[in-house]
């Protein structure tokens, strides 16, 4: 990015050149082109139903992420116990045992993550016109983070898949993943579908 | 592809085609919008499937919550889990703990009158480890109903024990068993029937009456088929020792009986009608109790009667047999002391009440309590019906309460007006059978023909004074000397003489009687024994201070011979001497063959002796000779303290046959050995229970 030496000037682009630029590779086309010569990706200046789309997974990720917290992530059952676990319960369960960085790790993972996808998914289709809080380069690199984020998300959902298979051993230990396991995974895929279907061309259009 | 509404700064630049706009809105729909309806959608029927089938909230009442996690702990009918503690708070007062429970949607309508509840923990008792998942995963609250449901609740109060075996799914029958105390029962204590188990007891309860222990029993279902209207329990629990003809007999009965009680059953008789759930049956302190009811009277009615005694009663217990000629009528049901009179007259008087069975007073099966104290009024009145305290058993000093006629007593009536029963008239406790039988000695003294003896000799002296006035009689006077002789003899020794050693006899017959007793049927229960054997002594001792009295007897009996008609006796003698001496003076006597001599220099000494002292030394021979008698008497009195020591060696010796099986005897320390063992093993397990309380892992872990 050269951004210092155009600033004030609007920040040409392939749709104010009259061209079509590849969302993968980044090549022009003249308009009416389908396909990428280069890569072979479907060609559209832009896509008129982006936004809808990531509102549309933005919702379907937080309708699923409510669950993710209510219900139980982890089924334990030893010997002597047998409890259900939830994030934030998890956590405050680490935080009693004095386990301060794993507790923040997970607080950090699971809960401030995805809360500041959603965040931040909101704020870029919602100011995607409008760039008063944050001009066009640092939206863009917000898009950029949140897109790389969003599958270190998983890394909950990667815990909880190693502990139930690791963790088998019949009648003394079984962890099981609970119903907010499957929750939060979908979540994170949602808000990553949503972060996807975002065209950050259109920060650039005026 | 051109775009008029989308103006482009650059015209010499191809125009973007755009896809045609102001189509309707739901044309530009993307159909991704999809995945959030369907997300809710699903989100909302799950939200709505757990809010509706949640199942119903039951509130349970426990005095005693240990153990119970709202959130963890589960309830479980016929060990499935159907719901989940979900709150538990305390109800009013803080006075129980109120555990409100999530109970399945499916089930919760068959939860009403009929389901009890309860909590299930681990527990390690003699007859097995019940509840040893509850150690790993903590107790649940089981529950139990019937499969109908009638009316639904959701309120209702949990058992503090485990209801017993059986119950609304098994096929049995529950009764009621009456017991006069719960103390060797304990909850879950065995039924058996010729040893095996055929059904449990739940926790004693007390009598609405007050009056006994009632325990709910379950038979279980073939077995019920032996229980009939004949069927007896009794105790099974502890253990028996016997002392027969063959030994000590030591009867332990099951480990697990031994510790927590049980219960045994047969039915003796056949011919007993069926019994009904819920039906009584009393439970006999042992088995021969327990068959020798089948055969007493059906007219089970009791006439409740009082007794009034001034004296101690200790030795009597409440169960204590009442007799009427020798027959067992009734019990002692309560002992108690009550102040009577008023200021200085006060005085504690000791009450028993005593329970007679009607139908053993031979008034016949359908007699009525008022046709039964009616006819004790006329035994009372007529009769000289009297109840007095009776020593039941020399070793065991305990008393029993006897009926008996006296024929010359105060006239008395039963006072009916007296509270809280009649109130039967009382004579003087013949409290020690020792002293009974010492006084019968000396009434058989006392009624020893002395007198009459007396009598005899003053006829003999007088028919020989005749004798030897007459002149037949001179020519016979070896007859007149040996009728001397005999009179002597009779006066002095042999008869008069042998009363010590009829009173030895008598002792050791008694003696013998005590050594019978010892050998047949002494100690019946080895415990009881050495724990009134101390009652046996004090009882004994109180025997022994019964002695003087009876010497002082003897010593009346002595002045009573005395002063018997000894002046006419001297009289008749001195004529005796008289006429002797006359006789003795004749020639014919002279010329009497040598034999004859001798004897009548015998009596011609005794004769002379008596002249030689005079009136006085006369008299005083006669006395003596009287006296050689009462000296008999009295050395029969003076061999008291010795039959008092001989009784006092037979407690010893009958001290020392318990003291046998007391201290150091081969027996007792079998019996001991035993019963460490048993003590030991009861250790074991108690220390295994808590040790498993303390620390359950310690089953998984081996430490």
């Amino acid at each position: 990015m050269t951004a210092p030496q155009i600033l004030g000037a609007p920040t040409p682009t392939a749709r104010s050149a009259g061209l079509i630029g590849c969302t993968r590779c980044g090549r022009v086309f003249a308009p009416g082109t389908e396909l990428c010569t280069r890569c072979g990706a479907p060609l559209s200046s832009r896509d008129p139903r982006a936004l809808q789309r990531v509102w549309a997974w933005w919702f379907a990720g937080l309708v699923v992420y409510f669950p993710a917290n209510i219900y139980p992530m982890l089924i334990t059952r030893t010997l002597t116990y047998s409890g259900e676990g939830t994030i934030l319960g998890g956590v405050v369960e680490l935080l009693g045992h004095g386990d301060y960085f794993v507790a923040f790790v997970i607080f950090f993972a699971s809960i401030l993550i995805p809360v500041g996808k959603f965040l931040a998914i909101a704020f870029l289709a919602l100011s995607i016109r409008n760039h008063r809080f944050l001009d066009e380069h640092a939206q863009h690199r917000l898009h950029a983070v949140v897109e790389f984020i969003g599958r270190w998300s998983m890394i909950d959902v990667f815990v909880v898949a190693i502990l139930a298979s690791l963790v088998r051993f019949d009648a003394v230990a079984t962890i099981n993943p609970g119903i907010a396991a499957i929750s939060f995974a979908l979540s994170v895929a949602f808000t990553m579908l949503s972060a996807q279907s975002f065209d950050p061309r259109q920060i650039w259009d005026e | 592809m051109t775009d008029p509404e989308t103006p482009s700064p650059q015209s010499d630049v191809p125009q973007m085609q755009v896809t045609p706009a102001r189509k309707r809105w739901w044309h530009q729909l993307s159909p991704v919008w999809l995945v959030p309806i369907v997300a809710l959608a699903a989100a909302l029927g799950v939200a709505w499937q757990s809010y509706a089938g949640r199942g119903e909230l039951i509130t349970i009442s426990f005095q005693n919550a240990s153990g119970i996690e709202a959130g963890q702990t589960p309830l479980k009918f016929r060990d499935v889990t159907i719901g989940v503690v979900e709150q538990v708070n305390f109800g009013a007062g803080l006075s129980e703990v109120l555990v409100n429970v999530r109970v399945s949607k499916d089930v919760a309508p068959f939860i009403d009158g009929s389901a009890e509840f309860w909590v299930v923990r681990p527990e390690v008792s003699v007859r097995g480890v019940t509840g040893l998942d509850t150690v790993l995963s903590g107790a649940f609250i089981a529950g139990r109903w019937d499969s109908e449901s009638s009316g639904a609740r959701n309120s209702f109060t949990g058992l503090e024990v485990p209801p017993m075996l059986g119950g609304l799914d098994q096929t049995g029958m529950a009764i009621v068993l009456k017991l006069r105390d719960g103390n060797q029962i304990s909850a879950g204590a065995p039924i058996l029937y010729r040893g095996i188990e055929v059904g449990a007891v739940g926790a004693p309860r007390l009598a609405d009456d007050g009056d006994g222990v009632l325990i709910d029993a379950f038979i279980q279902a073939p077995y019920t088929e032996r229980l009939t209207s004949a069927s007896r329990f009794w105790d099974a629990s502890g253990f028996d020792v016997s002392i027969g003809p063959s030994g000590v007999e030591l009867d332990v009965k099951s480990l697990a009986s031994l510790i927590e009680g049980g219960i045994s059953f047969d039915t003796v008789v056949s011919g007993g009608d069926p019994v009904n759930a819920g039906d009584t049956f009393e439970v006999y302190p042992d088995e021969n109790t327990a068959r020798d009811s089948v055969f007493t009277s059906a007219n089970d009615a009791t006439l409740p009667v009082s007794v009034v005694f001034d004296g101690s009663v200790s030795g009597l217990t409440v169960g204590a047999e009442v007799r009427f000629r020798g027959l067992k009528v009734g019990q002692v049901t309560d002992l108690g002391a009550y102040v009577e009179g008023e200021g200085a007259a006060r005085r504690v008087r000791l009450r028993a009440n005593l329970e007679l069975q009607i139908g053993k007073l031979g008034l016949g099966e359908d007699a009525t309590p008022e046709q039964a104290i009616e006819l004790l009024g006329t035994f009372v009145q007529n009769n000289g019906l009297r109840a007095r305290l009776t020593t039941a058993s020399i070793l065991t000093g305990g008393l029993l309460v006897d009926l008996v006629e006296l024929p010359d007593v105060a006239p008395a009536t039963i006072r009916m007006d007296a509270a809280p029963y009649p109130e039967l008239p009382t004579s003087e406790a013949a409290l020690s059978d020792f002293a009974a039988t010492s006084q019968g000695v000396f009434e058989r003294i006392n009624a020893l023909p002395v007198e009459e003896l007396m009598q005899s000799a003053i006829d003999a002296l007088d028919s020989f004074r005749m004798l030897a006035a007459d002149p037949a009689t001179r020519r016979v006077p070896e007859a007149a000397v040996g009728l001397l002789d005999d009179t002597r003899a009779l006066v002095t020794s042999e008869d008069v003489a042998a009363i010590p050693a009829e009173v030895r006899a008598i002792t050791t017959s008694a003696r013998e009687i005590l050594n019978k007793i010892e050998e047949g049927q002494a100690v019946e229960n080895l415990i009881a024994a050495i724990g009134r054997a101390d009652r046996a002594l004090t009882s004994l001792e109180t025997a022994s201070a019964d002695f003087p009295a009876i010497t002082a007897e003897v010593r009346s009996i002595a002045e009573k011979v005395d002063g018997l008609a000894m002046e006419e006796l001297l009289a008749s003698a001195d004529q005796l001497i008289n006429s002797a001496d006359a006789l003795i003076g004749t020639e014919e006597a002279r010329a009497l063959p040598a034999a004859f001599t001798g004897a009548l220099e015998e009596a011609t000494v005794f004769l002379a002796q008596i002249r030689a002292g005079g009136a006085i030394e006369r008299a005083n021979s006669a006395i003596s000779a009287a006296e050689a008698a009462a000296n008999s008497i009295n050395e029969a009195a003076s061999s008291l303290p010795d039959l008092s020591e001989r009784m006092s060696g037979l407690v010893v010796s009958a001290d020392g046959v318990i003291a046998g099986y007391g201290e150091r005897s081969r027996f007792n320390s079998e019996l001991m050995s035993v019963l460490r063992d048993i003590q030991s093993a009861a250790d074991a397990v108690t220390a295994l229970a808590r040790t498993i309380e303390r620390n359950p892992n310690s089953l998984i872990l081996g430490r």
